[in-house]
Protein backbone atom coordinates (compact mmCIF):
# COMPACT_ATOMS: atom_id res chain seq x y z
CA UNK A 1 0.00 0.00 0.00
CA UNK A 2 1.34 3.38 -0.75
CA UNK A 3 -0.02 6.31 1.21
CA UNK A 4 0.53 9.84 0.26
CA UNK A 5 -0.75 13.03 2.41
CA UNK A 6 -0.97 16.42 1.32
CA UNK A 7 -1.53 18.79 4.15
CA UNK A 8 0.19 17.56 7.10
CA UNK A 9 1.06 19.04 10.15
CA UNK A 10 4.76 18.31 11.08
CA UNK A 11 3.54 18.22 14.46
CA UNK A 12 1.50 14.62 13.31
CA UNK A 13 4.02 13.37 10.86
CA UNK A 14 4.80 10.42 10.66
CA UNK A 15 3.67 10.39 13.82
CA UNK A 16 2.47 13.17 16.95
CA UNK A 17 5.50 14.62 18.72
CA UNK A 18 3.89 16.77 21.29
CA UNK A 19 5.86 16.51 24.26
CA UNK A 20 9.54 16.34 24.56
CA UNK A 21 11.89 15.63 27.50
CA UNK A 22 10.47 18.35 29.55
CA UNK A 23 7.51 16.82 29.73
CA UNK A 24 9.58 13.51 30.09
CA UNK A 25 11.73 15.01 32.87
CA UNK A 26 8.61 16.60 34.93
CA UNK A 27 7.14 13.54 35.06
CA UNK A 28 10.28 11.88 36.58
CA UNK A 29 11.01 14.30 39.31
CA UNK A 30 7.37 14.91 39.96
CA UNK A 31 7.15 11.32 40.32
CA UNK A 32 10.57 11.25 42.11
CA UNK A 33 9.36 14.30 44.65
CA UNK A 34 5.68 12.05 45.08
CA UNK A 35 7.99 8.76 46.16
CA UNK A 36 10.41 11.00 48.25
CA UNK A 37 7.21 12.42 49.88
CA UNK A 38 5.72 9.10 50.63
CA UNK A 39 9.22 7.69 52.08
CA UNK A 40 9.48 10.42 53.80
CA UNK A 41 6.64 10.35 55.65
CA UNK A 42 6.64 6.68 56.30
CA UNK A 43 10.24 7.57 58.44
CA UNK A 44 8.05 9.74 60.57
CA UNK A 45 5.11 7.76 61.35
CA UNK A 46 7.05 4.29 61.52
CA UNK A 47 6.95 3.13 65.47
CA UNK A 48 5.88 6.85 65.79
CA UNK A 49 8.97 8.25 64.37
CA UNK A 50 11.65 6.06 65.80
CA UNK A 51 13.77 5.99 62.99
CA UNK A 52 14.20 9.88 62.81
CA UNK A 53 16.25 9.70 65.52
CA UNK A 54 19.71 11.30 64.88
CA UNK A 55 18.65 10.37 61.24
CA UNK A 56 19.21 13.51 58.79
CA UNK A 57 17.08 12.05 56.11
CA UNK A 58 14.31 13.16 58.48
CA UNK A 59 14.55 16.58 57.56
CA UNK A 60 16.70 16.54 54.46
CA UNK A 61 14.35 14.45 52.41
CA UNK A 62 11.22 16.56 53.34
CA UNK A 63 13.35 19.61 52.30
CA UNK A 64 14.41 17.76 49.19
CA UNK A 65 10.40 17.44 48.19
CA UNK A 66 9.48 20.69 47.00
CA UNK A 67 12.64 21.30 45.95
CA UNK A 68 12.82 18.44 43.41
CA UNK A 69 8.88 19.21 42.48
CA UNK A 70 9.67 22.81 41.71
CA UNK A 71 12.29 21.55 39.46
CA UNK A 72 9.81 19.42 37.82
CA UNK A 73 7.10 21.69 37.35
CA UNK A 74 9.55 24.26 35.85
CA UNK A 75 9.97 22.18 33.27
CA UNK A 76 6.23 21.35 32.53
CA UNK A 77 5.52 24.95 32.79
CA UNK A 78 8.51 25.58 29.94
CA UNK A 79 6.34 23.19 27.72
CA UNK A 80 3.35 25.26 27.72
CA UNK A 81 3.21 27.32 24.35
CA UNK A 82 1.27 30.23 26.24
CA UNK A 83 3.19 30.51 29.59
CA UNK A 84 1.05 33.67 30.56
CA UNK A 85 -1.65 31.53 30.35
CA UNK A 86 -1.27 29.36 32.94
CA UNK A 87 -3.47 30.99 35.64
CA UNK A 88 -6.59 29.55 33.41
CA UNK A 89 -5.52 26.23 34.71
CA UNK A 90 -6.78 27.60 38.50
CA UNK A 91 -10.16 29.03 37.05
CA UNK A 92 -11.84 25.91 36.36
CA UNK A 93 -12.02 22.46 37.70
CA UNK A 94 -12.76 19.41 34.99
CA UNK A 95 -13.07 16.53 36.07
CA UNK A 96 -12.86 14.38 33.41
CA UNK A 97 -8.95 15.74 32.42
CA UNK A 98 -6.04 14.45 34.42
CA UNK A 99 -4.24 17.58 33.66
CA UNK A 100 -6.61 19.46 35.30
CA UNK A 101 -6.33 17.34 38.57
CA UNK A 102 -2.90 17.58 38.39
CA UNK A 103 -2.75 21.27 38.53
CA UNK A 104 -4.79 21.63 41.10
CA UNK A 105 -2.89 18.62 42.78
CA UNK A 106 0.62 20.24 42.47
CA UNK A 107 -1.19 23.34 43.79
CA UNK A 108 -1.76 21.00 47.26
CA UNK A 109 1.24 19.38 47.31
CA UNK A 110 3.81 22.32 47.26
CA UNK A 111 2.84 24.33 50.05
CA UNK A 112 1.93 20.95 52.06
CA UNK A 113 5.61 19.68 50.80
CA UNK A 114 7.11 22.97 52.29
CA UNK A 115 5.25 23.18 55.28
CA UNK A 116 6.58 19.65 56.36
CA UNK A 117 10.36 19.97 55.45
CA UNK A 118 9.47 23.70 57.85
CA UNK A 119 8.47 21.04 60.52
CA UNK A 120 10.95 18.78 60.17
CA UNK A 121 13.70 21.15 60.29
CA UNK A 122 15.73 20.81 63.01
CA UNK A 123 15.72 23.99 65.96
CA UNK A 124 19.63 23.92 65.20
CA UNK A 125 19.15 25.22 61.90
CA UNK A 126 16.29 27.43 62.42
CA UNK A 127 19.22 30.48 61.62
CA UNK A 128 18.71 29.45 58.20
CA UNK A 129 15.17 31.08 58.19
CA UNK A 130 15.84 34.71 58.06
CA UNK A 131 12.31 35.73 58.09
CA UNK A 132 10.74 35.79 61.86
CA UNK A 133 7.58 34.30 60.93
CA UNK A 134 8.79 31.47 59.23
CA UNK A 135 10.81 30.40 61.85
CA UNK A 136 7.30 30.33 64.04
CA UNK A 137 5.63 29.15 61.62
CA UNK A 138 8.43 25.81 61.60
CA UNK A 139 7.91 25.83 65.28
CA UNK A 140 4.35 25.21 65.08
CA UNK A 141 4.24 23.16 61.73
CA UNK A 142 7.17 20.64 64.04
CA UNK A 143 3.93 20.22 66.83
CA UNK A 144 1.91 18.64 63.40
CA UNK A 145 4.64 16.81 61.89
CA UNK A 146 2.80 13.66 62.42
CA UNK A 147 -0.55 15.10 60.70
CA UNK A 148 2.06 16.59 58.19
CA UNK A 149 3.40 13.35 57.41
CA UNK A 150 0.23 11.59 56.53
CA UNK A 151 -0.86 14.43 54.39
CA UNK A 152 2.17 14.77 52.42
CA UNK A 153 1.96 10.14 52.22
CA UNK A 154 -1.96 10.88 50.96
CA UNK A 155 -0.87 13.63 48.36
CA UNK A 156 2.68 11.72 47.19
CA UNK A 157 0.54 8.61 46.07
CA UNK A 158 -2.05 10.97 44.61
CA UNK A 159 0.73 12.95 42.85
CA UNK A 160 2.66 9.09 41.73
CA UNK A 161 -0.29 8.00 40.41
CA UNK A 162 -1.51 11.32 38.60
CA UNK A 163 1.43 11.00 36.61
CA UNK A 164 0.71 7.94 35.13
CA UNK A 165 -3.18 8.87 34.75
CA UNK A 166 -1.99 11.71 32.76
CA UNK A 167 -0.84 9.38 29.95
CA UNK A 168 -3.31 6.50 30.25
CA UNK A 169 -6.31 9.07 29.28
CA UNK A 170 -5.97 9.07 25.90
CA UNK A 171 -7.44 6.84 24.19
CA UNK A 172 -5.97 8.16 20.90
CA UNK A 173 -2.24 6.85 21.75
CA UNK A 174 -2.58 2.78 22.37
CA UNK A 175 0.82 2.91 24.36
CA UNK A 176 -0.66 4.89 27.44
CA UNK A 177 -3.99 4.02 27.24
CA UNK A 178 -3.79 1.35 30.05
CA UNK A 179 -4.96 1.44 33.21
CA UNK A 180 -1.86 -0.33 34.43
CA UNK A 181 0.49 2.53 33.73
CA UNK A 182 -0.42 4.62 36.71
CA UNK A 183 -0.18 1.72 38.60
CA UNK A 184 3.61 1.10 36.91
CA UNK A 185 4.29 4.85 37.39
CA UNK A 186 2.97 4.84 41.03
CA UNK A 187 5.66 2.02 41.76
CA UNK A 188 7.77 3.63 39.94
CA UNK A 189 7.73 6.77 41.85
CA UNK A 190 8.13 4.87 45.01
CA UNK A 191 10.94 3.16 44.20
CA UNK A 192 12.80 6.44 42.87
CA UNK A 193 11.86 7.94 46.44
CA UNK A 194 12.97 4.99 48.32
CA UNK A 195 16.06 4.87 46.07
CA UNK A 196 16.68 8.70 47.03
CA UNK A 197 16.00 7.62 50.59
CA UNK A 198 19.07 5.29 50.91
CA UNK A 199 21.31 7.86 49.16
CA UNK A 200 20.12 10.43 51.83
CA UNK A 201 20.51 8.48 54.95
CA UNK A 202 22.81 8.63 57.25
CA UNK A 203 22.04 5.12 59.79
CA UNK A 204 22.76 2.10 58.76
CA UNK A 205 18.61 1.22 60.35
CA UNK A 206 17.39 3.82 58.22
CA UNK A 207 19.37 2.82 54.75
CA UNK A 208 18.19 -0.98 55.40
CA UNK A 209 14.76 0.08 56.37
CA UNK A 210 14.31 1.58 53.17
CA UNK A 211 16.38 -0.20 51.35
CA UNK A 212 13.82 -3.25 52.28
CA UNK A 213 11.08 -1.29 51.04
CA UNK A 214 13.00 -0.77 47.71
CA UNK A 215 13.09 -4.02 47.10
CA UNK A 216 9.58 -4.78 47.42
CA UNK A 217 8.48 -2.02 45.44
CA UNK A 218 11.31 -2.97 42.53
CA UNK A 219 9.68 -6.47 42.70
CA UNK A 220 6.41 -5.24 42.13
CA UNK A 221 7.36 -3.26 39.12
CA UNK A 222 9.66 -6.11 37.20
CA UNK A 223 5.68 -8.12 37.67
CA UNK A 224 4.02 -5.27 36.91
CA UNK A 225 6.10 -4.12 33.86
CA UNK A 226 5.86 -7.66 31.76
CA UNK A 227 1.93 -7.40 32.82
CA UNK A 228 1.62 -3.94 30.83
CA UNK A 229 3.48 -5.20 27.87
CA UNK A 230 1.43 -8.94 27.82
CA UNK A 231 -1.63 -6.49 28.53
CA UNK A 232 -0.88 -4.57 25.08
CA UNK A 233 0.47 -7.55 23.50
CA UNK A 234 -2.48 -9.31 24.08
CA UNK A 235 -5.26 -6.43 22.94
CA UNK A 236 -5.90 -5.02 19.93
CA UNK A 237 -3.86 -4.47 16.61
CA UNK A 238 -2.63 -1.03 17.73
CA UNK A 239 -2.15 -1.80 20.88
CA UNK A 240 0.09 -4.55 20.20
CA UNK A 241 1.89 -1.98 17.19
CA UNK A 242 2.83 0.22 19.61
CA UNK A 243 4.50 -1.80 22.40
CA UNK A 244 6.62 -2.92 19.03
CA UNK A 245 9.34 -0.04 19.66
CA UNK A 246 10.76 -1.88 22.33
CA UNK A 247 11.19 -5.11 20.87
CA UNK A 248 12.18 -4.51 17.47
CA UNK A 249 15.69 -3.72 18.03
CA UNK A 250 16.17 -2.01 14.29
CA UNK A 251 18.16 1.12 13.62
CA UNK A 252 15.26 3.24 13.99
CA UNK A 253 13.71 1.98 17.46
CA UNK A 254 17.37 1.87 18.81
CA UNK A 255 16.57 3.64 22.23
CA UNK A 256 13.58 2.28 22.25
CA UNK A 257 15.06 -0.94 22.30
CA UNK A 258 18.29 -0.02 24.75
CA UNK A 259 15.64 1.28 27.26
CA UNK A 260 14.07 -1.98 27.32
CA UNK A 261 17.60 -3.65 27.71
CA UNK A 262 18.52 -1.12 30.37
CA UNK A 263 15.11 -1.64 32.04
CA UNK A 264 15.73 -5.23 32.27
CA UNK A 265 19.44 -5.23 33.34
CA UNK A 266 19.06 -2.04 35.98
CA UNK A 267 16.22 -3.48 38.23
CA UNK A 268 17.45 -6.94 38.32
CA UNK A 269 20.85 -5.83 39.08
CA UNK A 270 19.76 -3.11 41.79
CA UNK A 271 17.70 -5.78 43.36
CA UNK A 272 20.76 -8.22 43.77
CA UNK A 273 22.67 -5.61 45.19
CA UNK A 274 19.56 -5.07 47.78
CA UNK A 275 19.60 -9.04 48.47
CA UNK A 276 22.91 -8.73 49.08
CA UNK A 277 22.83 -6.13 51.84
CA UNK A 278 19.80 -7.70 53.46
CA UNK A 279 21.58 -10.68 54.09
CA UNK A 280 21.07 -11.40 57.73
CA UNK A 281 24.44 -10.66 59.78
CA UNK A 282 25.89 -9.49 56.53
CA UNK A 283 25.97 -5.98 57.08
CA UNK A 284 26.84 -4.79 61.15
CA UNK A 285 28.51 -1.39 59.98
CA UNK A 286 28.66 1.04 57.85
CA UNK A 287 32.08 0.73 55.53
CA UNK A 288 32.46 2.28 52.11
CA UNK A 289 31.90 -0.88 50.34
CA UNK A 290 28.72 -1.00 51.87
CA UNK A 291 27.52 2.48 51.16
CA UNK A 292 29.03 1.95 47.96
CA UNK A 293 26.77 -1.08 47.27
CA UNK A 294 23.84 0.94 48.27
CA UNK A 295 24.62 4.06 46.60
CA UNK A 296 25.27 2.40 43.24
CA UNK A 297 22.03 0.00 43.49
CA UNK A 298 20.01 3.32 44.56
CA UNK A 299 21.48 4.90 41.62
CA UNK A 300 20.65 2.44 39.25
CA UNK A 301 17.17 2.53 40.33
CA UNK A 302 16.99 6.24 40.26
CA UNK A 303 18.27 5.65 35.88
CA UNK A 304 16.14 2.80 35.43
CA UNK A 305 13.00 5.26 36.42
CA UNK A 306 13.52 7.87 34.42
CA UNK A 307 14.49 5.23 31.85
CA UNK A 308 10.95 4.51 31.80
CA UNK A 309 9.28 7.86 32.39
CA UNK A 310 11.34 8.96 28.83
CA UNK A 311 10.96 5.37 27.26
CA UNK A 312 7.09 6.10 28.03
CA UNK A 313 6.42 9.34 27.01
CA UNK A 314 8.22 9.02 24.08
CA UNK A 315 7.36 5.62 22.91
CA UNK A 316 3.29 7.04 22.91
CA UNK A 317 3.43 9.49 20.91
CA UNK A 318 4.43 6.73 17.97
CA UNK A 319 1.66 4.84 18.39
CA UNK A 320 -1.79 5.84 17.19
CA UNK A 321 -5.01 3.81 16.08
CA UNK A 322 -5.04 5.13 12.10
CA UNK B 1 -31.60 23.65 17.06
CA UNK B 2 -29.24 22.15 14.34
CA UNK B 3 -26.82 19.63 14.29
CA UNK B 4 -23.98 20.19 11.80
CA UNK B 5 -22.43 17.46 10.29
CA UNK B 6 -20.06 16.91 7.06
CA UNK B 7 -20.59 14.23 4.39
CA UNK B 8 -17.49 13.51 2.03
CA UNK B 9 -18.11 11.66 -0.86
CA UNK B 10 -14.94 9.46 -1.60
CA UNK B 11 -16.59 8.93 -5.18
CA UNK B 12 -16.51 12.54 -6.60
CA UNK B 13 -13.00 13.59 -5.10
CA UNK B 14 -10.27 14.24 -7.78
CA UNK B 15 -7.83 14.93 -5.52
CA UNK B 16 -7.68 18.91 -6.53
CA UNK B 17 -6.25 19.77 -3.05
CA UNK B 18 -8.14 23.22 -3.20
CA UNK B 19 -10.25 22.30 -0.08
CA UNK B 20 -6.78 22.67 1.66
CA UNK B 21 -5.92 25.87 0.00
CA UNK B 22 -9.34 27.58 0.77
CA UNK B 23 -8.77 26.45 4.34
CA UNK B 24 -5.51 28.05 4.64
CA UNK B 25 -6.60 30.98 3.30
CA UNK B 26 -10.68 31.70 4.79
CA UNK B 27 -8.98 30.81 8.34
CA UNK B 28 -5.51 31.76 7.67
CA UNK B 29 -3.29 28.76 8.60
CA UNK B 30 0.34 29.76 9.34
CA UNK B 31 2.59 28.54 6.93
CA UNK B 32 3.64 24.95 7.73
CA UNK B 33 -0.01 23.97 9.25
CA UNK B 34 -3.27 22.21 8.07
CA UNK B 35 -6.73 22.45 9.23
CA UNK B 36 -7.30 19.74 6.82
CA UNK B 37 -5.36 17.14 4.75
CA UNK B 38 -6.27 14.96 2.06
CA UNK B 39 -5.05 11.07 1.84
CA UNK B 40 -4.39 9.12 -0.81
CA UNK B 41 -4.07 5.49 -0.56
CA UNK B 42 -3.06 2.34 -3.61
CA UNK B 43 -3.73 -0.72 -2.56
CA UNK B 44 -3.12 -3.78 -4.66
CA UNK B 45 -0.53 -5.36 -7.43
CA UNK B 46 -0.54 -4.12 -10.58
CA UNK B 47 -2.20 -4.04 -12.53
CA UNK B 48 -5.06 -4.35 -10.61
CA UNK B 49 -4.79 -1.10 -8.57
CA UNK B 50 -7.59 0.98 -6.64
CA UNK B 51 -7.07 4.15 -5.23
CA UNK B 52 -8.40 6.21 -2.24
CA UNK B 53 -8.24 9.73 -2.28
CA UNK B 54 -9.89 10.59 1.15
CA UNK B 55 -10.18 14.41 3.01
CA UNK B 56 -9.75 14.45 6.40
CA UNK B 57 -10.21 16.95 9.31
CA UNK B 58 -11.70 17.06 12.61
CA UNK B 59 -14.12 15.23 12.87
CA UNK B 60 -16.33 17.41 15.76
CA UNK B 61 -16.95 14.26 17.70
CA UNK B 62 -20.24 13.69 19.98
CA UNK B 63 -17.62 12.27 22.62
CA UNK B 64 -14.87 14.57 21.77
CA UNK B 65 -11.88 13.23 24.00
CA UNK B 66 -9.76 16.42 23.30
CA UNK B 67 -12.52 18.22 25.42
CA UNK B 68 -12.66 16.08 28.03
CA UNK B 69 -8.91 16.33 28.37
CA UNK B 70 -8.73 19.69 28.19
CA UNK B 71 -7.54 21.26 31.41
CA UNK B 72 -8.76 24.76 31.18
CA UNK B 73 -12.02 24.43 28.73
CA UNK B 74 -10.70 26.03 26.40
CA UNK B 75 -11.72 23.20 23.95
CA UNK B 76 -15.54 22.88 24.43
CA UNK B 77 -18.57 20.96 22.34
CA UNK B 78 -20.71 24.05 21.39
CA UNK B 79 -24.30 23.75 22.62
CA UNK B 80 -26.44 25.27 19.89
CA UNK B 81 -24.58 23.70 16.89
CA UNK B 82 -22.65 20.84 18.00
CA UNK B 83 -18.93 22.01 16.73
CA UNK B 84 -16.02 21.36 18.66
CA UNK B 85 -14.58 24.91 18.99
CA UNK B 86 -12.13 26.34 20.85
CA UNK B 87 -11.68 29.55 23.07
CA UNK B 88 -8.63 30.87 22.02
CA UNK B 89 -8.49 33.11 25.15
CA UNK B 90 -7.96 30.25 27.79
CA UNK B 91 -5.91 28.04 25.91
CA UNK B 92 -2.66 27.51 28.03
CA UNK B 93 -0.93 25.48 25.16
CA UNK B 94 -0.58 22.17 27.19
CA UNK B 95 -1.56 19.98 24.02
CA UNK B 96 -3.00 17.09 26.03
CA UNK B 97 -5.84 18.18 23.23
CA UNK B 98 -3.32 17.06 20.29
CA UNK B 99 -2.37 13.96 22.43
CA UNK B 100 -5.93 13.02 22.90
CA UNK B 101 -7.35 13.51 19.15
CA UNK B 102 -7.32 9.93 17.35
CA UNK B 103 -7.45 11.58 14.17
CA UNK B 104 -4.40 14.11 15.03
CA UNK B 105 -6.33 16.92 13.14
CA UNK B 106 -5.10 19.87 15.70
CA UNK B 107 -1.77 21.47 15.61
CA UNK B 108 0.24 24.17 17.53
CA UNK B 109 -0.66 27.97 16.13
CA UNK B 110 3.09 28.79 17.32
CA UNK B 111 2.46 32.46 16.53
CA UNK B 112 -0.20 32.99 18.68
CA UNK B 113 0.96 30.43 21.38
CA UNK B 114 -2.05 28.09 20.91
CA UNK B 115 -3.53 25.10 19.72
CA UNK B 116 -5.58 25.49 16.22
CA UNK B 117 -8.19 23.12 14.55
CA UNK B 118 -10.93 23.02 12.05
CA UNK B 119 -14.03 24.95 12.80
CA UNK B 120 -16.54 24.13 10.63
CA UNK B 121 -15.57 27.67 9.42
CA UNK B 122 -18.08 28.33 12.38
CA UNK B 123 -17.96 32.19 11.45
CA UNK B 124 -19.11 31.50 8.27
CA UNK B 125 -21.79 28.98 9.68
CA UNK B 126 -23.30 31.94 11.45
CA UNK B 127 -23.70 33.99 8.89
CA UNK B 128 -26.09 31.43 7.34
CA UNK B 129 -23.11 30.44 4.95
CA UNK B 130 -21.46 26.87 4.18
CA UNK B 131 -17.69 26.00 4.74
CA UNK B 132 -14.84 27.31 2.58
CA UNK B 133 -13.82 23.66 1.62
CA UNK B 134 -17.05 23.10 0.94
CA UNK B 135 -17.74 25.89 -1.66
CA UNK B 136 -14.90 25.66 -3.07
CA UNK B 137 -14.97 21.87 -4.00
CA UNK B 138 -15.39 21.38 -7.20
CA UNK B 139 -16.30 18.00 -7.25
CA UNK B 140 -19.03 18.13 -4.69
CA UNK B 141 -17.29 16.11 -2.70
CA UNK B 142 -17.45 17.84 0.04
CA UNK B 143 -21.18 18.40 1.52
CA UNK B 144 -22.23 20.14 5.07
CA UNK B 145 -25.75 20.62 6.32
CA UNK B 146 -27.88 20.05 9.79
CA UNK B 147 -28.24 16.40 10.64
CA UNK B 148 -31.84 17.43 11.85
CA UNK B 149 -32.98 19.13 9.02
CA UNK B 150 -34.68 16.03 6.16
CA UNK B 151 -34.12 18.43 3.57
CA UNK B 152 -30.58 18.63 4.05
CA UNK B 153 -28.14 17.46 1.63
CA UNK B 154 -26.07 16.07 4.35
CA UNK B 155 -29.63 14.04 5.31
CA UNK B 156 -30.21 13.08 1.89
CA UNK B 157 -26.99 11.34 1.37
CA UNK B 158 -27.02 9.54 3.96
CA UNK B 159 -29.89 8.46 3.70
CA UNK B 160 -29.43 7.13 0.15
CA UNK B 161 -25.78 5.78 0.83
CA UNK B 162 -24.14 3.70 3.21
CA UNK B 163 -21.59 5.78 5.01
CA UNK B 164 -18.84 5.36 7.27
CA UNK B 165 -16.83 7.34 10.31
CA UNK B 166 -13.29 7.02 10.79
CA UNK B 167 -11.88 5.07 13.99
CA UNK B 168 -15.34 3.82 14.58
CA UNK B 169 -13.98 1.85 17.38
CA UNK B 170 -11.84 4.73 19.36
CA UNK B 171 -15.90 5.54 20.17
CA UNK B 172 -16.03 8.97 19.71
CA UNK B 173 -19.10 9.51 17.79
CA UNK B 174 -17.73 12.06 14.41
CA UNK B 175 -20.12 13.94 12.67
CA UNK B 176 -17.48 13.80 9.63
CA UNK B 177 -19.19 10.92 6.86
CA UNK B 178 -17.64 9.35 4.40
CA UNK B 179 -19.09 7.50 1.60
CA UNK B 180 -16.20 5.09 0.35
CA UNK B 181 -15.99 3.95 -3.33
CA UNK B 182 -17.39 0.28 -3.31
CA UNK B 183 -15.28 -2.71 -4.60
CA UNK B 184 -11.98 -3.94 -4.49
CA UNK B 185 -8.68 -4.80 -6.21
CA UNK B 186 -8.94 -8.08 -8.09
Amino acid sequence: MEVTVTGINALAFPHIHVWDWRVALYLFLGGLSAGLAVMAAVLHLYRNGDLTYKEGSSWIAPLLVPVVLGIGMLFIFLDLENKLNVFRFYMTVQILSPMSWGSWGLLAFFPLSALFALGALPERHYGWLKLTFLKTLARNMNRQLQCLAILNLLMGVFIGIYTGVLLSSFVARPLWNSSILPILFLLSALSAGAALMIIVARSLQAKLFFTKLDVILIAAEMTVLPLFFYGQYTSSAAHRMSILPFFTFTHEYLWYGAAIILIGVVFPFALVLKMIELRPGHVSEITRGVIFRMHLSATLVLIGSAVVRFAFVYAGQLSSFS
Amino acid sequence: MPRYAMVIDERRCIGCMACIAACKAENEVPPGSFRTRVRETVEGKFPYLRMEIRSELCNHCDNPPCVYNCPTQASYKDEETGMVLLAKEKCVGCKACVAACPYDARYVNHEKGVVDKCTFCSHRVAKGETTACVTTCVGGSRVFGDLDDPKSLVSQLLALHPAETLLASAGTEPRVFYIRRSGKPK
